[in-house]
């Protein structure tokens, strides 16, 4: 079996742990409509979570996308209250902002030279500060949240049957992510510069177009989620995704993409994504203080991580010395 | 042959002055008093006392999300424990120990976890952020405790010696501790090492797993610090108590020079980035500009100097193609 196989079946493993524990837990939390609200709520960050694991997989980090977000919530909201243009007009605009910060991220990483990480902080301000100065304000100057009720934009919160459209959205995204990434160029150089950018380089690849056009995903998913979050939310406010940034990379590294770049796919921060909002979920259903919820999910997020590092380090051994006793057999 | 000089070397200092000078021309009347500077480096005495800790965690590549929850959980400890010895001096000397201690094993459990299990930095202090707060949200039970306090509490945060408060003193102090173990022990020549090539320094004999291990609990401690001092500044804790802190720490050493990556920063350096910070907030503070547009300048005011710092050092960009960017693939994060 493949070792990304194997990745994929411990994160599943895992994923299935903690819902035969919730489920036992709390009777509520194995019904249908509960999980397909754990699905809704695993959605956007999976969706924001493709262009993600693309900029993780160059050894880069987002930490702007929750602002972002905010920036395209806040675009739309003031097409929304000042112009009589029809709403698909308002979803191109959102996604231009979406693709625009992230293209100003992939300028500022690529082209300026500077770290990812202070990078996108220093973008996740002034992506917040835009928001802000954008922002709907009454005749007093206190801003305010903006409904946005327009039923063709209400319905994309909705559902399609029994599936939230969120999760159709993820689902498309997913499989066109994994496919780009693992079928095409583009995917390949993403893994290139991301295992060594001298190496990359040295081979003809434009580390430095590879890296903008990883950011630049990012903004189109983060666009993306913007809409179908605000379409749930029927309005926006300047606080929209405080605090969210970490939320798709912790998915993505729960699903085993590393940080320090060149692995990981699409399939395994899918199964991060449904993994972290199981576990929102399933701690809330356990109806306890908000103080305690911080602390249970703090503390198997961990157990999780350490089992999974523990497992990963035996199977690496086994294998190891499977390939030892193999070459001594050939030897013989 | 005449000496070159080294300009990139200088860059720093060269960021500072401009800064100095700007907001001196800007605000002439405000910015450049001895009052209004103390104040800066008032303001500034936590992020730089919780920067020397933490820097051994960059320097060995790792990371600390939690430093912000930890630093109000310390609080909270110090502030919880005082009333718990009925508001005497010798509850406050109880509660130092106790945020130490919290510090301490904080710094335990990150070190243990990261090195025995070798999971990734980012996301177990991610979720000890989480527990930290959690920890917080009980002790405090959501609520605001103020702790106005035996005079030797409120002293740590207000009293001034020679004009300038306390708390810079203790950053001094603590700074010259962290410089002096980095720059002039073994121990700390071990640490630039294990970050700047993990396999050729376990090569060579040094234990990376037990230096690793004492980076997080040299940061948990000097966060602990942090938070005691900040307890005292503002005489009062909550759960919310240093959130964010942990950008703004972070920030501060990669301004000044800290590698994310492991392995290059200094002590000076980090210290420089947390005045920057500080001057930035104030200038800010001093222009007026409304907070929620605190963002947009300090955003761009770190992309320019980091920008600026990298052009100096272009040369070394150049040497090794992934010099500057977040985590290179010689070790995960």
């Amino acid at each position: 079996m493949k070792q990304t196989t194997v990745r994929h079946l411990i994160s599943l493993g895992m994923l299935l742990v903690l819902i035969v524990m919730f489920s036992i837990l709390s009777p509520y939390f194995l019904s249908p409509d509960n999980l397909l609200e754990v699905a809704r709520d695993a959605s956007v960050v999976g969706i924001i979570g493709v262009g993600v694991t693309y900029v993780i997989i160059t050894a880069g980090i987002d930490l702007s996308t929750g602002s972002a977000m905010a920036l395209v919530g806040m675009t739309m909201a003031n097409i929304y209250a000042y112009t009589v243009w029809p709403i698909w007009i308002m979803l191109v605009f959102g996604i231009l902002v979406g693709l625009l910060a992230g293209l100003f991220n992939g300028f500022v990483v690529a082209r300026l030279h500077l770290p990812e990480f202070i990078a996108t902080l220093a973008t996740m301000g002034i992506y917040r500060a835009l928001t802000y100065a954008i922002a709907i304000r009454d005749a007093g100057g206190v801003i305010q949240s903006q409904a946005m009720t327009d039923s063709g934009f209400t319905a994309l919160g909705g559902a399609a049957g029994p599936v939230y459209l969120v999760t159709i959205a993820l689902i498309a995204a997913i499989v066109i992510g994994q496919i780009v990434l693992k079928y095409t160029r583009f995917g390949t150089n993403l893994y290139a510069v991301g295992a060594s950018q001298k190496a990359a380089a040295l081979s003809g690849i434009n580390i430095a177009k590879v890296r903008i056009l990883a950011y630049v995903v990012t903004g189109f998913c983060v666009a993306v989620g913007a809409i179908f979050t605000t379409a749930r939310l029927q309005s926006t406010t300047a606080l929209l995704g405080d605090g969210f940034e970490f939320d798709p990379i912790a998915a993505a590294v729960v699903g085993g993409v590393a940080l320090s770049g060149g692995s990981g796919d699409i399939v395994g921060t899918l199964i991060g994504a449904l993994f972290m909002a199981a576990l929102d979920n399933g701690v809330l259903k356990l109806h306890m203080n908000t103080a305690y919820q911080y602390i249970i999910k703090g503390i198997i997020l961990i157990l999780v991580v350490m089992f999974d590092a523990w497992y990963k380090g035996r199977m690496e051994k086994a294998a190891q010395e499977k390939g030892v006793k193999e070459a001594a057999a050939e030897n013989e | 042959m005449k000496k070159k000089i080294q300009w990139g070397k200088f860059s720093k200092p060269m960021i500072l002055v401009a800064f100095v000078i700007i907001l001196t021309i800007l605000r002439p009347d405000s910015f450049p008093t001895l009052g209004n500077i103390s104040n800066v480096l008032w303001s500034v005495s936590v992020y730089g006392i919780m920067v020397c800790g933490t820097i051994f965690v960059f320097l060995v590549g790792g990371i600390d999300l939690s430093i912000g929850s930890l630093c109000g959980l310390s609080a909270v400890v110090i502030v919880k424990t005082i009333h718990a010895f009925g508001d005497t001096e010798g509850g406050v000397a109880a509660g130092i120990m106790a945020a130490l201690l919290v510090g301490a094993l904080a710094g335990v459990i990150h070190g243990f976890v990261i090195t025995k299990f070798k999971v990734p930095a980012f996301l177990v202090t991610f979720a000890t952020s989480s527990i930290f707060l959690g920890l917080s949200m009980v002790l405090t039970n959501n609520k605001i405790i103020s702790c106005l306090g035996p005079d030797l509490f409120t002293a740590i945060g207000m009293m001034k010696i020679l004009g300038f408060p306390i708390p810079i003193y203790v950053m001094l102090i603590i700074a010259i501790v962290s410089w002096f173990v980095l720059r002039k022990t073994p121990f700390g020549r071990y640490m630039y090492a294990i970050g700047g090539n993990p396999a050729a320094a376990r090569l060579s004999g040094i234990n990376d797993t037990g230096l690793t291990f004492l980076a997080y609990i040299f940061s948990g401690i000097s966060t602990a610090l942090g938070g005691i001092v900040l307890a005292s500044m503002t005489q009062q804790c909550m759960a919310s108590t240093g959130s964010g802190y942990e950008t703004e720490v972070i920030t501060a050493a990669v301004i000044g020079g800290v590698s994310l990556l492991g392995g290059e920063g200094t002590v000076p350096g980090a210290i420089f980035g947390a005045v920057i910070i500080g001057l930035l907030n104030n200038g800010l503070n001093l222009m007026s500009v409304p907070s929620t547009e605190h963002g947009l300048v300090k955003g761009i005011v770190i992309i320019a100097a980091v920008a600026f710092d990298a052009l100096q050092h272009q040369d070394q960009a150049k040497k090794g193609f992934s010099f500057f960017s977040f985590g290179k693939s010689k070790k995960t994060a």
